[in-house]
Protein backbone atom coordinates (compact mmCIF):
# COMPACT_ATOMS: atom_id res chain seq x y z
CA UNK A 1 0.00 0.00 0.00
CA UNK A 2 2.88 2.44 0.85
CA UNK A 3 4.42 2.08 -3.00
CA UNK A 4 0.84 2.85 -4.29
CA UNK A 5 -0.08 6.03 -2.46
CA UNK A 6 3.16 7.54 -2.04
CA UNK A 7 4.31 6.86 -5.69
CA UNK A 8 1.46 8.84 -6.47
CA UNK A 9 2.28 11.22 -4.16
CA UNK A 10 5.62 12.07 -5.28
CA UNK A 11 4.19 12.68 -8.77
CA UNK A 12 1.74 14.98 -7.45
CA UNK A 13 5.16 16.88 -5.58
CA UNK A 14 7.04 16.65 -9.09
CA UNK A 15 4.05 18.27 -10.74
CA UNK A 16 4.08 20.84 -8.37
CA UNK A 17 7.80 21.29 -8.08
CA UNK A 18 7.85 22.30 -12.09
CA UNK A 19 7.02 25.58 -11.29
CA UNK A 20 7.84 25.71 -7.49
CA UNK A 21 11.44 24.54 -8.45
CA UNK A 22 13.68 27.15 -10.27
CA UNK A 23 17.05 25.14 -11.05
CA UNK A 24 16.14 22.43 -13.64
CA UNK A 25 19.18 20.29 -12.24
CA UNK A 26 17.35 19.55 -9.47
CA UNK A 27 14.48 17.79 -10.63
CA UNK A 28 16.81 14.63 -10.72
CA UNK A 29 17.48 14.57 -7.36
CA UNK A 30 14.37 15.21 -6.06
CA UNK A 31 12.94 12.29 -8.35
CA UNK A 32 16.08 10.06 -7.02
CA UNK A 33 15.58 11.03 -3.34
CA UNK A 34 11.77 10.01 -4.36
CA UNK A 35 12.44 6.46 -4.93
CA UNK A 36 14.67 6.15 -2.25
CA UNK A 37 11.67 6.72 -0.11
CA UNK A 38 9.33 5.14 -2.12
CA UNK A 39 11.94 2.03 -1.92
CA UNK A 40 12.34 1.79 2.01
CA UNK A 41 8.42 2.36 2.51
CA UNK A 42 7.83 -0.81 -0.07
CA UNK A 43 10.50 -2.59 2.42
CA UNK A 44 8.80 -1.79 5.73
CA UNK A 45 5.79 -2.04 3.75
CA UNK A 46 7.06 -5.97 3.34
CA UNK A 47 7.77 -6.01 6.95
CA UNK A 48 4.48 -5.24 8.33
CA UNK A 49 4.91 -1.54 8.61
CA UNK A 50 2.10 0.17 6.91
CA UNK A 51 1.74 3.63 6.79
CA UNK A 52 -1.95 3.45 4.97
CA UNK A 53 -4.20 0.86 6.43
CA UNK A 54 -7.65 1.11 5.13
CA UNK A 55 -10.10 -2.10 3.61
CA UNK A 56 -9.33 -2.54 0.24
CA UNK A 57 -12.63 -5.06 -0.50
CA UNK A 58 -10.23 -7.65 -1.75
CA UNK A 59 -9.31 -5.66 -4.65
CA UNK A 60 -5.70 -5.48 -3.67
CA UNK A 61 -3.86 -8.27 -2.12
CA UNK A 62 -0.37 -7.63 -0.36
CA UNK A 63 2.01 -11.22 -0.64
CA UNK A 64 5.51 -11.88 -0.79
CA UNK A 65 6.14 -12.47 -4.31
CA UNK A 66 4.10 -8.76 -5.33
CA UNK A 67 6.57 -6.87 -2.61
CA UNK A 68 9.70 -8.42 -3.82
CA UNK A 69 8.70 -7.44 -7.40
CA UNK A 70 8.37 -4.02 -6.30
CA UNK A 71 11.42 -3.53 -4.45
CA UNK A 72 13.38 -4.94 -7.76
CA UNK A 73 11.29 -2.36 -9.64
CA UNK A 74 11.87 0.09 -7.53
CA UNK A 75 15.40 -0.60 -7.27
CA UNK A 76 15.38 -0.90 -10.87
CA UNK A 77 14.43 2.59 -11.64
CA UNK A 78 16.50 4.23 -8.79
CA UNK A 79 19.42 2.87 -10.93
CA UNK A 80 17.70 4.10 -13.94
CA UNK A 81 17.31 7.99 -12.46
CA UNK A 82 20.44 7.75 -11.12
CA UNK A 83 22.66 6.51 -14.40
CA UNK A 84 20.65 8.53 -16.85
CA UNK A 85 18.39 11.32 -15.05
CA UNK A 86 20.79 13.77 -16.51
CA UNK A 87 19.64 12.59 -20.23
CA UNK A 88 16.20 13.25 -19.35
CA UNK A 89 16.55 16.60 -18.69
CA UNK A 90 17.38 17.33 -22.63
CA UNK A 91 14.20 16.49 -24.25
CA UNK A 92 12.24 20.16 -24.13
CA UNK A 93 11.93 21.86 -20.80
CA UNK A 94 9.33 19.63 -18.76
CA UNK A 95 11.77 17.97 -16.70
CA UNK A 96 9.76 17.75 -14.15
CA UNK A 97 6.63 16.27 -15.66
CA UNK A 98 8.84 13.64 -17.26
CA UNK A 99 9.85 12.34 -13.67
CA UNK A 100 6.33 13.14 -12.48
CA UNK A 101 5.01 10.88 -15.41
CA UNK A 102 7.83 8.25 -13.93
CA UNK A 103 6.36 8.16 -10.52
CA UNK A 104 2.77 7.95 -12.33
CA UNK A 105 4.14 5.08 -14.36
CA UNK A 106 5.57 3.38 -10.87
CA UNK A 107 1.98 3.76 -9.15
CA UNK A 108 0.74 1.73 -11.68
CA UNK A 109 3.58 -1.43 -11.64
CA UNK A 110 2.41 -1.20 -7.91
CA UNK A 111 -0.82 -1.37 -8.16
CA UNK A 112 0.32 -4.57 -10.96
CA UNK A 113 2.39 -6.26 -8.47
CA UNK A 114 -0.61 -6.31 -5.60
CA UNK A 115 -3.89 -6.72 -8.08
CA UNK A 116 -6.38 -8.83 -6.87
CA UNK A 117 -8.77 -8.40 -8.95
CA UNK A 118 -9.69 -7.69 -13.26
CA UNK A 119 -10.41 -3.85 -12.53
CA UNK A 120 -7.48 -3.00 -10.80
CA UNK A 121 -5.16 -4.89 -13.25
CA UNK A 122 -7.17 -2.66 -15.85
CA UNK A 123 -6.37 0.15 -13.77
CA UNK A 124 -3.14 -0.64 -13.31
CA UNK A 125 -2.39 -1.10 -16.50
CA UNK A 126 -3.70 1.85 -17.99
CA UNK A 127 -2.18 4.04 -14.73
CA UNK A 128 1.61 2.27 -16.31
CA UNK A 129 0.67 2.58 -19.87
CA UNK A 130 -0.87 6.53 -20.45
CA UNK A 131 2.11 8.23 -18.85
CA UNK A 132 4.13 6.37 -21.12
CA UNK A 133 1.88 7.63 -24.62
CA UNK A 134 3.56 10.95 -23.53
CA UNK A 135 6.99 9.60 -22.56
CA UNK A 136 7.11 8.08 -26.22
CA UNK A 137 6.46 11.56 -27.86
CA UNK A 138 8.40 13.72 -25.52
CA UNK A 139 10.86 14.93 -28.07
CA UNK A 140 8.08 17.33 -29.80
CA UNK A 141 10.61 18.27 -32.94
CA UNK A 142 11.48 14.73 -33.74
CA UNK A 143 8.77 13.04 -36.45
CA UNK A 144 9.82 9.66 -35.13
CA UNK A 145 9.06 10.26 -31.59
CA UNK A 146 5.91 12.05 -33.02
CA UNK A 147 5.23 8.87 -35.04
CA UNK A 148 5.83 6.40 -32.41
CA UNK A 149 3.89 8.13 -29.75
CA UNK A 150 0.70 7.86 -32.09
CA UNK A 151 1.30 4.24 -33.39
CA UNK A 152 1.69 3.28 -29.34
CA UNK A 153 -0.96 5.51 -28.31
CA UNK A 154 -3.52 3.74 -30.80
CA UNK A 155 -2.44 0.16 -30.24
CA UNK A 156 -2.17 0.65 -27.08
CA UNK A 157 -5.59 1.99 -26.90
CA UNK A 158 -7.03 -0.74 -29.04
CA UNK A 159 -5.58 -3.54 -26.81
CA UNK A 160 -7.12 -1.99 -23.79
CA UNK A 161 -10.46 -2.63 -25.77
CA UNK A 162 -9.86 -6.05 -26.49
CA UNK A 163 -8.46 -6.31 -22.31
CA UNK A 164 -11.98 -4.87 -21.41
CA UNK A 165 -13.55 -7.01 -23.91
CA UNK A 166 -12.28 -9.71 -21.95
CA UNK A 167 -13.22 -9.02 -18.57
CA UNK A 168 -16.17 -8.88 -19.31
CA UNK A 169 -16.63 -11.85 -20.80
CA UNK A 170 -15.37 -12.88 -17.98
CA UNK A 171 -17.36 -11.60 -15.67
CA UNK A 172 -19.61 -13.13 -17.70
CA UNK A 173 -18.95 -16.48 -17.54
CA UNK A 174 -17.84 -16.31 -13.71
CA UNK A 175 -20.36 -13.28 -12.07
CA UNK A 176 -17.30 -11.61 -10.51
CA UNK A 177 -13.97 -9.31 -11.22
CA UNK A 178 -12.16 -10.86 -8.68
CA UNK A 179 -9.33 -13.58 -9.48
CA UNK A 180 -10.70 -15.98 -6.76
CA UNK A 181 -13.67 -17.64 -8.35
CA UNK A 182 -16.10 -20.11 -6.94
CA UNK A 183 -16.84 -21.76 -9.67
CA UNK A 184 -19.75 -23.65 -7.39
CA UNK A 185 -23.37 -23.35 -9.05
CA UNK A 186 -22.73 -22.09 -12.37
CA UNK A 187 -24.45 -23.50 -14.58
CA UNK A 188 -23.42 -25.49 -17.83
CA UNK A 189 -19.35 -25.49 -17.33
CA UNK A 190 -17.42 -26.47 -20.14
CA UNK A 191 -15.83 -29.89 -18.97
CA UNK A 192 -16.92 -29.31 -15.36
CA UNK A 193 -14.41 -26.79 -14.70
CA UNK A 194 -15.33 -23.16 -16.51
CA UNK A 195 -17.98 -21.65 -18.42
CA UNK A 196 -17.34 -20.73 -22.68
CA UNK A 197 -17.80 -17.10 -21.65
CA UNK A 198 -15.10 -17.11 -19.32
CA UNK A 199 -12.82 -19.00 -21.57
CA UNK A 200 -12.90 -16.77 -23.90
CA UNK A 201 -12.71 -13.85 -21.53
CA UNK A 202 -9.42 -15.35 -20.22
CA UNK A 203 -8.66 -15.59 -24.33
CA UNK A 204 -9.10 -11.98 -24.98
CA UNK A 205 -7.28 -11.44 -21.86
CA UNK A 206 -4.47 -13.24 -22.79
CA UNK A 207 -4.54 -11.38 -26.32
CA UNK A 208 -4.00 -8.03 -24.78
CA UNK A 209 -1.58 -8.80 -21.94
CA UNK A 210 0.81 -10.59 -25.15
CA UNK A 211 0.20 -6.92 -26.88
CA UNK A 212 1.53 -5.62 -23.62
CA UNK A 213 4.27 -7.55 -23.17
CA UNK A 214 5.17 -7.38 -26.86
CA UNK A 215 5.00 -11.30 -27.41
CA UNK A 216 4.97 -12.45 -30.94
CA UNK A 217 2.12 -12.17 -32.84
CA UNK A 218 1.28 -8.98 -31.45
CA UNK A 219 4.64 -7.28 -31.09
CA UNK A 220 4.36 -5.41 -34.25
CA UNK A 221 4.52 -1.78 -32.25
CA UNK A 222 7.58 -2.55 -29.96
CA UNK A 223 10.38 -2.46 -32.86
CA UNK A 224 8.77 0.90 -33.61
CA UNK A 225 7.91 2.70 -30.93
CA UNK A 226 11.18 1.65 -28.99
CA UNK A 227 13.04 2.82 -32.12
CA UNK A 228 11.32 6.27 -32.31
CA UNK A 229 11.10 7.28 -28.40
CA UNK A 230 14.21 9.30 -27.17
CA UNK A 231 16.62 6.25 -26.32
CA UNK A 232 16.19 7.68 -21.93
CA UNK A 233 13.02 6.68 -21.79
CA UNK A 234 12.98 3.51 -24.25
CA UNK A 235 15.29 2.07 -21.77
CA UNK A 236 12.58 2.44 -18.85
CA UNK A 237 9.58 1.12 -21.28
CA UNK A 238 12.04 -2.10 -22.63
CA UNK A 239 12.75 -3.37 -18.80
CA UNK A 240 10.54 -2.03 -15.54
CA UNK A 241 7.42 -1.47 -17.61
CA UNK A 242 7.71 -4.84 -19.16
CA UNK A 243 8.62 -6.50 -16.38
CA UNK A 244 5.08 -5.38 -14.63
CA UNK A 245 3.74 -6.65 -17.15
CA UNK A 246 5.20 -10.09 -16.77
CA UNK A 247 4.13 -9.73 -13.20
CA UNK A 248 0.56 -9.21 -14.37
CA UNK A 249 0.79 -12.03 -16.60
CA UNK A 250 1.71 -14.48 -14.15
CA UNK A 251 -0.55 -13.68 -11.55
CA UNK A 252 -3.65 -14.49 -14.32
CA UNK A 253 -2.04 -17.54 -15.16
CA UNK A 254 -1.52 -18.64 -11.37
CA UNK A 255 -5.10 -18.47 -10.53
CA UNK A 256 -7.14 -17.86 -13.73
CA UNK A 257 -5.27 -20.26 -16.29
CA UNK A 258 -4.59 -22.99 -13.73
CA UNK A 259 -8.05 -23.36 -12.83
CA UNK A 260 -9.14 -23.55 -16.12
CA UNK A 261 -6.49 -25.93 -17.18
CA UNK A 262 -9.02 -28.83 -17.49
CA UNK A 263 -11.27 -27.01 -20.17
CA UNK A 264 -8.79 -25.87 -22.45
CA UNK A 265 -4.83 -26.13 -23.28
CA UNK A 266 -3.17 -23.11 -22.16
CA UNK A 267 0.19 -24.82 -22.37
CA UNK A 268 -0.19 -25.06 -25.99
CA UNK A 269 -0.79 -22.10 -26.55
CA UNK A 270 1.81 -20.26 -24.72
CA UNK A 271 4.30 -23.28 -26.46
CA UNK A 272 2.90 -21.31 -29.49
CA UNK A 273 3.24 -18.19 -28.54
CA UNK A 274 7.24 -18.82 -26.82
CA UNK A 275 8.16 -20.33 -30.35
CA UNK A 276 6.68 -17.34 -32.28
CA UNK A 277 8.40 -14.92 -30.19
CA UNK A 278 11.51 -16.42 -29.96
CA UNK A 279 12.07 -17.15 -33.65
CA UNK A 280 10.75 -13.17 -34.57
CA UNK A 281 12.56 -11.55 -32.13
CA UNK A 282 15.47 -13.73 -32.45
CA UNK A 283 15.81 -13.68 -36.29
CA UNK A 284 15.04 -10.39 -37.03
CA UNK A 285 17.05 -9.08 -33.92
CA UNK A 286 20.50 -10.56 -36.57
CA UNK A 287 19.83 -8.61 -39.60
CA UNK A 288 19.25 -5.47 -37.62
CA UNK A 289 21.98 -2.20 -38.63
CA UNK A 290 21.01 0.11 -35.45
CA UNK A 291 21.96 -1.04 -32.05
CA UNK A 292 18.63 0.71 -30.34
CA UNK A 293 16.47 -1.24 -32.82
CA UNK A 294 18.70 -4.69 -32.34
CA UNK A 295 17.74 -3.99 -28.45
CA UNK A 296 14.07 -3.43 -29.44
CA UNK A 297 13.98 -6.73 -31.41
CA UNK A 298 16.10 -8.45 -28.42
CA UNK A 299 13.71 -7.26 -25.52
CA UNK A 300 11.17 -9.38 -27.64
CA UNK A 301 13.37 -12.57 -27.65
CA UNK A 302 13.95 -12.03 -23.60
CA UNK A 303 10.27 -11.45 -23.37
CA UNK A 304 10.12 -15.24 -25.17
CA UNK A 305 12.34 -16.17 -22.49
CA UNK A 306 9.81 -14.90 -19.19
CA UNK A 307 7.34 -16.05 -21.68
CA UNK A 308 8.21 -19.42 -19.80
CA UNK A 309 7.42 -18.60 -16.15
CA UNK A 310 3.90 -18.30 -18.02
CA UNK A 311 4.10 -21.67 -19.36
CA UNK A 312 4.92 -23.83 -16.55
CA UNK A 313 3.17 -22.09 -13.60
CA UNK A 314 5.36 -23.61 -10.59
CA UNK A 315 7.25 -21.93 -7.24
CA UNK A 316 10.13 -22.15 -9.33
CA UNK A 317 8.94 -20.43 -12.60
CA UNK A 318 8.05 -17.24 -9.57
CA UNK A 319 11.39 -17.75 -8.47
CA UNK A 320 12.52 -17.67 -11.79
CA UNK A 321 10.64 -14.17 -12.80
CA UNK A 322 11.81 -12.03 -10.03
CA UNK A 323 15.42 -13.05 -10.87
CA UNK A 324 14.93 -12.54 -14.56
CA UNK A 325 13.07 -9.34 -14.33
CA UNK A 326 16.14 -8.00 -11.94
CA UNK A 327 18.79 -9.48 -14.42
CA UNK A 328 17.05 -8.09 -17.27
CA UNK A 329 15.92 -4.52 -15.93
CA UNK A 330 19.71 -4.03 -14.58
CA UNK A 331 21.62 -5.19 -17.72
CA UNK A 332 19.27 -3.09 -20.55
CA UNK A 333 19.13 -0.09 -18.45
CA UNK A 334 23.22 -0.41 -18.73
CA UNK A 335 23.32 -1.13 -22.24
CA UNK A 336 20.43 2.12 -22.77
CA UNK A 337 22.66 3.91 -20.32
CA UNK A 338 26.02 3.82 -22.77
CA UNK A 339 23.56 4.17 -25.98
CA UNK A 340 22.39 7.81 -24.80
CA UNK A 341 25.74 8.38 -24.54
CA UNK A 342 26.63 7.24 -27.62
CA UNK A 343 26.41 10.25 -30.90
CA UNK A 344 26.07 7.04 -33.73
CA UNK A 345 23.41 4.36 -32.57
CA UNK A 346 24.79 2.01 -35.59
CA UNK A 347 26.84 -0.70 -34.72
CA UNK A 348 29.58 1.03 -36.95
CA UNK A 349 29.14 4.11 -33.93
CA UNK A 350 30.87 1.50 -31.63
CA UNK A 351 34.03 0.43 -33.52
CA UNK A 352 36.76 1.87 -31.28
CA UNK A 353 35.13 2.42 -28.01
CA UNK A 354 37.84 -0.06 -25.69
CA UNK A 355 40.58 1.81 -26.93
CA UNK A 356 38.69 5.50 -26.36
CA UNK A 357 36.59 4.45 -23.58
CA UNK A 358 37.38 1.54 -22.08
CA UNK A 359 35.87 1.43 -18.72
CA UNK A 360 32.43 2.12 -21.09
CA UNK A 361 33.04 -0.66 -23.25
CA UNK A 362 34.13 -3.34 -20.18
CA UNK A 363 30.63 -2.75 -18.78
CA UNK A 364 28.91 -3.01 -22.02
CA UNK A 365 30.81 -6.25 -22.43
CA UNK A 366 29.62 -7.42 -18.99
CA UNK A 367 25.47 -6.38 -19.07
CA UNK A 368 25.75 -8.26 -22.84
CA UNK A 369 27.21 -10.80 -21.77
CA UNK A 370 24.36 -11.20 -19.28
CA UNK A 371 21.71 -10.54 -21.97
CA UNK A 372 23.30 -13.92 -23.32
CA UNK A 373 23.32 -15.75 -20.73
CA UNK A 374 26.61 -16.45 -20.02
CA UNK A 375 27.44 -18.23 -16.75
CA UNK A 376 28.61 -15.88 -13.75
CA UNK A 377 26.05 -13.19 -14.66
CA UNK A 378 22.60 -12.38 -13.55
CA UNK A 379 21.26 -13.61 -16.80
CA UNK A 380 22.65 -17.16 -16.93
CA UNK A 381 20.57 -18.05 -13.70
CA UNK A 382 17.74 -15.98 -14.67
CA UNK A 383 17.75 -18.34 -18.06
CA UNK A 384 18.30 -21.19 -16.12
CA UNK A 385 15.64 -20.53 -13.51
CA UNK A 386 13.02 -20.49 -16.73
CA UNK A 387 14.04 -23.44 -18.39
CA UNK A 388 14.44 -25.50 -14.88
CA UNK A 389 10.71 -24.78 -14.60
CA UNK A 390 9.53 -26.21 -17.41
CA UNK A 391 11.73 -29.32 -17.10
CA UNK A 392 10.19 -29.69 -13.73
CA UNK A 393 6.55 -29.98 -15.45
CA UNK A 394 7.72 -33.12 -17.28
CA UNK A 395 6.29 -32.40 -20.71
CA UNK A 396 7.13 -30.52 -23.41
CA UNK A 397 10.84 -30.73 -23.43
CA UNK A 398 11.18 -30.09 -26.82
CA UNK A 399 10.53 -26.05 -25.79
CA UNK A 400 13.56 -26.64 -23.47
CA UNK A 401 15.78 -27.20 -26.57
CA UNK A 402 14.66 -25.25 -29.01
CA UNK A 403 14.83 -22.45 -26.30
CA UNK A 404 18.79 -23.25 -26.10
CA UNK A 405 18.83 -22.99 -29.81
CA UNK A 406 17.82 -19.78 -29.62
CA UNK A 407 19.89 -18.41 -27.23
CA UNK A 408 22.49 -19.35 -29.32
CA UNK A 409 21.88 -17.60 -32.55
CA UNK A 410 21.08 -14.25 -29.78
CA UNK A 411 24.52 -14.94 -28.57
CA UNK A 412 25.28 -13.80 -32.42
CA UNK A 413 23.69 -9.92 -32.37
CA UNK A 414 25.04 -9.84 -28.51
CA UNK A 415 28.82 -9.86 -29.46
CA UNK A 416 28.72 -8.29 -32.62
CA UNK A 417 28.59 -5.33 -30.46
CA UNK A 418 31.49 -6.53 -28.47
CA UNK A 419 33.21 -7.37 -31.54
CA UNK A 420 32.74 -3.71 -32.94
CA UNK A 421 33.50 -2.40 -29.91
CA UNK A 422 37.21 -4.30 -29.21
CA UNK A 423 38.19 -5.90 -32.30
CA UNK A 424 37.54 -2.98 -35.20
CA UNK A 425 39.68 0.28 -35.49
CA UNK A 426 37.20 3.51 -35.75
CA UNK A 427 36.67 6.21 -33.77
CA UNK A 428 33.47 6.06 -31.26
CA UNK A 429 32.30 9.37 -30.41
CA UNK A 430 30.45 9.72 -27.01
CA UNK A 431 29.26 12.79 -25.49
CA UNK A 432 31.11 14.05 -22.35
CA UNK A 433 31.44 10.80 -19.83
CA UNK A 434 31.46 12.00 -16.49
CA UNK A 435 32.95 10.77 -13.19
CA UNK A 436 29.89 9.88 -11.52
CA UNK A 437 28.30 8.26 -14.63
CA UNK A 438 31.22 5.53 -14.73
CA UNK A 439 30.71 5.10 -11.27
CA UNK A 440 27.00 4.35 -11.92
CA UNK A 441 28.10 1.74 -14.88
CA UNK A 442 30.73 -0.19 -12.24
CA UNK A 443 27.86 -0.52 -9.73
CA UNK A 444 25.35 -2.00 -12.33
CA UNK A 445 28.13 -4.31 -13.44
CA UNK A 446 29.25 -5.27 -9.96
CA UNK A 447 25.57 -6.54 -9.03
CA UNK A 448 24.75 -8.36 -12.43
CA UNK A 449 28.28 -10.15 -11.48
CA UNK A 450 26.85 -10.49 -7.69
CA UNK A 451 23.46 -12.27 -8.64
CA UNK A 452 25.01 -14.15 -11.08
CA UNK A 453 27.11 -15.42 -8.64
CA UNK A 454 25.06 -15.98 -5.48
CA UNK A 455 21.30 -15.68 -7.02
CA UNK A 456 20.18 -16.21 -3.34
CA UNK A 457 20.84 -12.70 -2.49
CA UNK A 458 17.14 -12.15 -4.47
CA UNK A 459 15.50 -15.19 -4.55
CA UNK A 460 15.74 -15.65 -0.32
CA UNK A 461 14.11 -12.42 0.30
CA UNK A 462 11.16 -14.35 -0.65
CA UNK A 463 11.20 -16.47 2.17
CA UNK A 464 12.17 -14.36 5.13
CA UNK B 1 -11.96 -26.85 -27.48
CA UNK B 2 -14.17 -27.64 -30.19
CA UNK B 3 -16.90 -25.07 -30.99
CA UNK B 4 -19.67 -27.60 -32.10
CA UNK B 5 -18.97 -29.14 -28.78
CA UNK B 6 -20.06 -25.60 -26.92
CA UNK B 7 -23.23 -25.35 -29.19
CA UNK B 8 -24.33 -29.01 -28.76
CA UNK B 9 -23.73 -28.05 -24.90
CA UNK B 10 -25.34 -25.13 -24.67
CA UNK B 11 -28.39 -25.79 -26.44
CA UNK B 12 -29.65 -28.74 -24.60
CA UNK B 13 -29.21 -27.05 -21.32
CA UNK B 14 -31.73 -23.91 -19.86
CA UNK B 15 -29.96 -20.79 -18.47
CA UNK B 16 -26.55 -20.48 -20.41
CA UNK B 17 -25.51 -18.82 -23.51
CA UNK B 18 -28.63 -20.13 -25.85
CA UNK B 19 -30.84 -17.99 -23.78
CA UNK B 20 -29.16 -14.92 -25.92
CA UNK B 21 -30.06 -16.53 -29.59
CA UNK B 22 -33.10 -14.51 -29.67
CA UNK B 23 -30.51 -11.29 -29.07
CA UNK B 24 -28.43 -13.05 -31.78
CA UNK B 25 -31.52 -12.92 -34.28
CA UNK B 26 -32.54 -9.53 -33.29
CA UNK B 27 -28.97 -7.94 -33.96
CA UNK B 28 -28.96 -9.85 -37.44
CA UNK B 29 -32.11 -8.12 -37.81
CA UNK B 30 -31.64 -4.87 -36.87
CA UNK B 31 -27.95 -5.24 -39.01
CA UNK B 32 -30.04 -6.86 -42.08
CA UNK B 33 -33.08 -4.23 -42.06
CA UNK B 34 -30.80 -1.15 -42.15
CA UNK B 35 -28.33 -2.45 -44.62
CA UNK B 36 -31.31 -3.51 -46.86
CA UNK B 37 -33.08 -0.84 -47.09
CA UNK B 38 -30.01 1.41 -48.16
CA UNK B 39 -29.15 -0.78 -50.60
CA UNK B 40 -32.78 -0.78 -51.99
CA UNK B 41 -33.03 3.20 -51.95
CA UNK B 42 -29.90 3.56 -53.75
CA UNK B 43 -31.30 0.98 -56.00
CA UNK B 44 -34.89 1.74 -56.76
CA UNK B 45 -34.76 5.72 -56.12
CA UNK B 46 -34.73 8.40 -58.84
CA UNK B 47 -31.53 10.06 -59.19
CA UNK B 48 -31.68 13.42 -60.21
CA UNK B 49 -28.30 15.12 -59.47
CA UNK B 50 -28.28 19.13 -59.86
CA UNK B 51 -25.09 21.11 -58.44
CA UNK B 52 -27.03 22.16 -54.87
CA UNK B 53 -27.58 18.43 -53.60
CA UNK B 54 -24.07 18.08 -54.58
CA UNK B 55 -22.68 20.70 -52.41
CA UNK B 56 -21.68 20.09 -48.89
CA UNK B 57 -24.67 20.89 -46.43
CA UNK B 58 -23.57 23.81 -44.13
CA UNK B 59 -26.50 24.52 -42.66
CA UNK B 60 -27.87 26.60 -45.24
CA UNK B 61 -24.87 28.87 -45.34
CA UNK B 62 -23.18 29.28 -49.01
CA UNK B 63 -19.40 27.29 -48.34
CA UNK B 64 -16.72 29.40 -48.51
CA UNK B 65 -13.14 28.82 -48.28
CA UNK B 66 -10.99 25.58 -46.77
CA UNK B 67 -11.76 24.10 -43.34
CA UNK B 68 -7.85 23.28 -43.12
CA UNK B 69 -6.57 26.56 -41.68
CA UNK B 70 -3.90 27.12 -39.10
CA UNK B 71 -5.53 27.40 -36.22
CA UNK B 72 -3.67 28.88 -32.62
CA UNK B 73 -2.52 26.42 -30.72
CA UNK B 74 -4.38 27.85 -27.95
CA UNK B 75 -7.54 26.72 -28.76
CA UNK B 76 -7.15 23.09 -28.74
CA UNK B 77 -5.66 23.08 -25.76
CA UNK B 78 -8.04 25.25 -24.05
CA UNK B 79 -10.74 22.94 -25.48
CA UNK B 80 -9.00 19.74 -24.97
CA UNK B 81 -9.35 21.20 -20.97
CA UNK B 82 -12.69 21.92 -20.92
CA UNK B 83 -13.23 18.58 -22.29
CA UNK B 84 -10.80 16.67 -19.96
CA UNK B 85 -12.40 18.97 -16.67
CA UNK B 86 -16.12 17.92 -18.38
CA UNK B 87 -15.79 14.67 -18.29
CA UNK B 88 -14.43 14.51 -14.50
CA UNK B 89 -17.47 16.30 -13.71
CA UNK B 90 -19.32 12.64 -14.97
CA UNK B 91 -17.76 11.34 -11.96
CA UNK B 92 -19.81 13.31 -9.42
CA UNK B 93 -23.01 11.58 -10.67
CA UNK B 94 -22.67 8.22 -8.89
CA UNK B 95 -21.66 10.01 -5.68
CA UNK B 96 -24.82 12.15 -5.87
CA UNK B 97 -27.38 9.35 -6.48
CA UNK B 98 -25.64 7.81 -3.73
CA UNK B 99 -25.29 10.70 -1.86
CA UNK B 100 -27.18 9.52 1.34
CA UNK B 101 -26.11 6.01 1.56
CA UNK B 102 -22.78 6.57 1.04
CA UNK B 103 -22.43 8.97 4.36
CA UNK B 104 -19.26 10.51 5.72
CA UNK B 105 -16.72 8.14 4.11
CA UNK B 106 -18.34 9.09 0.63
CA UNK B 107 -18.16 12.88 1.80
CA UNK B 108 -14.14 12.37 2.20
CA UNK B 109 -13.45 10.47 -0.73
CA UNK B 110 -15.46 13.00 -2.67
CA UNK B 111 -13.47 15.68 -1.09
CA UNK B 112 -10.08 13.61 -1.88
CA UNK B 113 -11.41 13.73 -5.73
CA UNK B 114 -11.99 17.29 -5.91
CA UNK B 115 -8.36 17.81 -3.87
CA UNK B 116 -6.90 15.92 -6.37
CA UNK B 117 -9.24 17.70 -9.12
CA UNK B 118 -7.93 21.10 -7.86
CA UNK B 119 -4.31 20.39 -7.67
CA UNK B 120 -4.74 19.64 -11.61
CA UNK B 121 -5.81 22.82 -11.85
CA UNK B 122 -3.52 24.72 -10.26
CA UNK B 123 -0.83 22.88 -11.97
CA UNK B 124 -2.66 24.14 -15.51
CA UNK B 125 -3.04 27.78 -14.21
CA UNK B 126 0.62 27.46 -13.07
CA UNK B 127 2.20 26.28 -16.30
CA UNK B 128 0.44 28.89 -18.08
CA UNK B 129 -1.65 26.83 -20.11
CA UNK B 130 -4.71 29.13 -20.09
CA UNK B 131 -2.81 32.13 -20.44
CA UNK B 132 -4.20 33.82 -23.56
CA UNK B 133 -1.71 36.50 -24.47
CA UNK B 134 1.83 35.20 -24.82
Amino acid sequence: MNAIILSAIWAVIMMLGSFMVKRKGNFRHIAAFGLLVLFVANIADTYGYSLFNFNNHGFLQFTRFGYLFNSIAIFSSLIYVLITGKEISRYGNHTAEYFALIFFVMCGVSMLAFYNNLLTLFLGIEIMTIPLYILTGSDKRNMKSNEAALKYFLMGSFSTGIMLMGIVFSYGGTGTFSLDVSRAGIPNLYNHVASFLEIVGLLLLLVSLAFKVSAAPFHFWTPDVYDGAPSVFTSFMATIVKAAGFIAFIKLCLVRMTATSAAIDWKMIFAIIIIATLLVGNITAVFQQSVKRMLAYSSIAQAGFMLFSLFSVNDFAKEGILLYSAAYSLATIGIFAVLVKMKDYTFEGYNGLAKKQPLLAATNTVFLLSLAGIPLTAGFFAKYYMLAAVVKTGSYLWLVIVAVLFAAVSVYYYFRVIQAMYFKDGNAETEAITPSFKAGLLLVAALIILIGVYPGIILNWLYF
Amino acid sequence: MNILNILIDTVSSPGSTSDYLPIAIQLIFAAGFVATMIALSHWIGPKRNTSDKLENFTSGIETHGDARQPMAIKYFLVAILFVLFDVEVIFFYPYAVNFKELGWSGFFEIILFVAFFLIGFIYIIKSGALKWED
